[in-house]
């Protein structure tokens, strides 16, 4: 804790030198593009942002839904704005996978990670009617008979997918993995019982949890979930197995170090804000803000992993193999 | 409880000001914005989403549900008056309700379509509160099966909703078929019929196909007739007086029937308002002695369509209240506004928060009182939207649709194709096509590949999923008596005739 403290008044010391230089930028409102819908994840952490910001970057922060294709329609507009600094986006893992399975995505080296957001992590939730009430019980169906569960998921590149995916390859196991248009048509397929399991973010299920309508078997992260704090992640139930998805701030390529760095530090201290903290946690969004560098390794660290499980599933476009 | 919070609430914030004042800005600026071609009601509220950060939660939810009731009858205001639907669900209420305008009784029109609209959001609003959890029980039965069967059963309906020949709606139909198969597959991500471009990617919204397809082939429509000097019907000059209260009582079965069916189809997630007002005015059609009136100025062909537009409203939001899971785009956005007050609509918020159930009921029907309130007090200034000339109206209406088909994904890509289909709406119409059915095709398309596609995956690829479900062999047996009836009934007719002549030497 000590030594966190430390690491973080010695970067927003570097940061106030480092802005003493840039006094004058931010001197008009920013645009953060968001590549999903008003109303979801994404753009409720976004417009969180975007109601702390001015005390942090001196300006407003637009936020800006351009959505379609998957998430890649926003990251274009990102990649190909003008390298002022003005236009910032938000990705995730979709980011990710549609760099290497879609020709007209933007490739990762196109965009410039400028500050972690933090994780989203995944729950196993499975529906009452299953009768599965623990992760040994799941495994086992499937050990037995392969494909018996049917897991109601995004379609392949979609974060939900990728999880189900990485939860196949750990445990050698092989679901029916069936696609849906995003997590609240999945949420309602698991409700009425038309598949059985699912991989999401926690948020959306706790409630369905407390009611008794699903069941969540584990959390796929380190930490258990404040939503859902009785539900054990895998690692207290002996298996190692974390699946999450992220929210990451990133540039264009081309923005100056000196603008690129004022707005990492102030990004970085928007995360810190105790009241954003807090009204963050209402929604169910986990902050762990982590610097540029750090950002930029996490992003490499996901997409080497997102890369092997869509080359096993033969996802990834021909023309964008490593 | 319940009933307790809810008069507690409504009356706190009747006694409020600042509830007031808010309630009715929200009111105005959701007539306006729906009234606006090009501004659907999902985009009114994510345009004034960010407002209601400020408020508290129970201020914000009647503030947004005020812009949401409002902005569903707002767009049936330009349905009426200058035949583009200002919100998508208003595609079917022009098509009676500008015949209307035509024959000098758009101010009978608006007032049907006003009180059609507040009964219906009334009747939705009793459902959600009395059988919420019965609707959604209901509404879980639909699975993929059922979707694909709403989805046909929908596909055939649409032939009865067009005007004209059935042929010719079936053919715009399938071509809203192709185009809703435009963009990433929605179940592989696999890009169909983009020509290796960026741009069609994203696929073909709904909204710039619409504002495309009515606003500017409608302004397109004009240019065309002012080149051949051919008078429009002026319609200032010709000015009927509103309907009478028992005018309106009489149409109560429309109303009824059309409420129904919107608050049901509105439960089902995905559906959404579009289908509920194709199925409305289709049966509507269906049970009307006179059928050949419809597409003519037919008043049930407005009040039908826009009881379920606004009952529908009521509908969607049971998903959202009783499963927590938001059923359309609309929803979704009222949803992220209720979260980032902490407050998670679900399972548990009737458990936990029952003050704050009871006043989003009270604020919703506070919504549908000022909605009638100000759409009758607004019906007085109709006169100056009516004198505007018409070179004013269309340059204006052409701007919005370029502002309208961008700021729904805030994607220039969006704005080529809502030119696009503003051509192509010019065509149909120089070819006399009805263009209605092409934007039934693109909503239904995608819905019925989807869901028919997944059915045969968790089939297995047998078919036998559609046969396990009554469900879905019901609607199938609808969607086959709906296409065999008319074939028949000629037949029928004859054999009536041959019998009589038979009997009588």
């Amino acid at each position: 804790m000590t030594l966190r403290r430390l690491l973080l008044t010695s970067t927003l010391g570097l940061s106030l030198s480092a802005g003493a230089f840039a006094a004058d930028f931010p001197d008009r409102a920013l645009t953060l593009v968001v590549p999903w819908p008003a109303g979801g994840a994404y753009d409720l952490a976004a417009r969180l942002m975007a109601e702390h910001a001015n005390d942090y970057l001196g300006a407003p922060l637009v936020v800006q839904n351009v959505t379609g294709a998957a998430g890649s329609t926003g990251v274009r507009q990102v990649a190909e704005a003008d390298a002022d600094g003005y236009t910032l986006g938000m990705m995730g893992t979709h980011a990710i996978a549609q760099s290497y399975m879609n020709p007209n995505a933007t490739p990762l080296e196109a965009l410039d990670p400028l500050v972690f957001i933090g994780p989203e992590p995944a729950a196993l939730a499975v529906a009452s009617d299953t009768g599965i009430t623990d992760i040994a019980a799941y495994l086992q169906a499937l050990q037995e008979t392969p494909g018996s569960i049917i897991n109601g998921n995004d379609s392949p590149g979609g974060f939900s997918y990728i999880a189900a995916s990485m939860l196949e390859s750990q445990f050698d196991v092989s679901l029916t993995k069936i696609p849906y248009q995003g997590y609240s048509p999945t949420v309602s397929a698991l409700l009425s019982g038309e598949v059985m399991s699912a991989l999401l973010p926690i948020p959306l299920l706790a409630d369905q949890h407390a009611a008794g309508q699903l069941t969540l078997l584990g959390v796929a992260a380190d930490a258990r979930h404040p939503f859902a704090p009785e539900v054990p992640t895998f690692k207290e139930q002996g298996y190692d197995f974390v699946a999450e998805d992220f929210f990451m701030l990133y540039l264009p390529n081309g923005v100056s170090d000196e603008r690129r760095e004022a707005l990492a530090s102030m990004f970085y201290s928007l995360l810190e804000d105790d009241a954003f903290q807090a009204a963050a946690s209402e929604v169910g969004l986990v902050i762990a803000p982590r610097p540029q560098q750090a950002t930029a390794t996490y992003l490499s660290q996901r997409a080497d992993e997102v890369y092997t499980l869509l080359e096993a599933a033969h996802l990834v476009d021909a023309s964008l193999a490593r | 409880m319940l009933i307790d919070s809810f008069f507690t609430s409504l009356l706190a914030t009747l006694a409020s000001p600042w509830g007031v004042t808010l309630a009715v800005l929200g009111t105005l600026l959701g007539i306006v914005l729906g009234a606006l071609p090009g501004v659907s009601s999902t985009m009114a509220l994510a345009i004034l989403l960010p407002l209601s950060f400020g408020m508290t939660p129970e201020l914000a939810i009647l503030f947004l549900l005020c812009v949401f009731v409002a902005s569903v009858y707002g767009g049936s205001i330009s349905a009426i008056l200058i035949n583009i639907p200002g919100t998508p669900g208003a595609i079917v209420t022009q098509l009676d309700g500008h015949p209307l305008a035509r024959q000098g009784r758009a101010k009978e029109a608006l007032v049907y379509a006003l009180v059609a609209s507040s009964v219906g959001g009334v009747i939705g609003l009793v459902l959600l509160v009395l059988i919420a959890p019965l609707l959604a029980s209901v509404a879980m039965q639909f699975r993929s099966p059922e979707f694909t069967a709403i989805a046909v059963f929908g596909l055939v309906l649409l032939a009865y909703a067009s005007p004209g020949s059935t042929v010719r709606g079936l053919l715009v139909g399938a071509i809203g078929l192709l185009c809703g198969m435009v963009g990433f597959d929605a179940l592989t991500d696999v890009s169909r019929f983009t020509f290796d471009s960026r741009s069609l990617q994203g696929g073909i919204e709904l909204v710039p196909l619409c504002v495309g397809l009515f606003g500017l082939a409608e302004v397109l429509r004009h240019l065309h007739a002012l080149r051949q000097r051919r008078p429009d019907v002026d319609m200032a000059t010709l000015h009927s007086p509103a309907p009478k209260f028992g005018a309106l009582a009489k149409r109560w079965a429309s109303m009824l029937r059309g409420s129904f069916i919107g608050a049901l189809v509105g439960a089902i997630p995905a559906a959404g308002s579009a289908i509920a007002v194709a199925i409305a005015y289709a049966q509507e059609m269906r049970f009307s002695r006179r059928p050949e009136r419809f597409g003519q100025g037919a008043i049930e062909g407005v009040v039908a369509p826009e009881a379920a537009n606004s009952s529908s409203i009521g509908g969607t939001l049971i998903p959202m209240m009783t499963l927590g899971v938001p059923g359309d785009a609309i929803t979704a956005v009222l949803m992220g506004s209720l979260l980032i007050h902490g407050l998670r609509p679900g399972p548990l918020l009737f458990a936990e928060n029952p003050g704050f159930v009871g006043s989003l009921y009270a604020g919703f029907l506070l919504a549908l009182l000022l909605t009638l309130a100000l759409g009758l007090v607004l019906m007085r200034w109709l006169p100056w939207i009516l004198r505007i000339p018409n070179h004013m109206l269309l340059i204006g209406i052409a701007l919005l649709c370029v502002v309208g088909a961008y700021a729904i994904r805030n994607n220039m890509a969006d704005v080529y194709i809502m030119l696009f289909f503003g051509a192509v709406g010019y065509v149909l119409y120089l070819l006399s096509l009805p263009t209605a059915p092409l934007a039934f095709g693109l909503i239904l398309g995608p819905l019925l590949e989807e869901n028919l596609r997944r059915s045969l995956l968790l089939g297995r690829g047998s078919w036998d999923v559609f046969l396990h479900s009554p469900i879905a062999m019901g609607l199938f047996g609808l969607s086959l008596v709906a296409i065999v009836l008319p074939l028949l009934a000629p037949l029928w007719v004859r054999l009536g005739e041959d019998i009589k002549r038979a009997r009588t030497p």
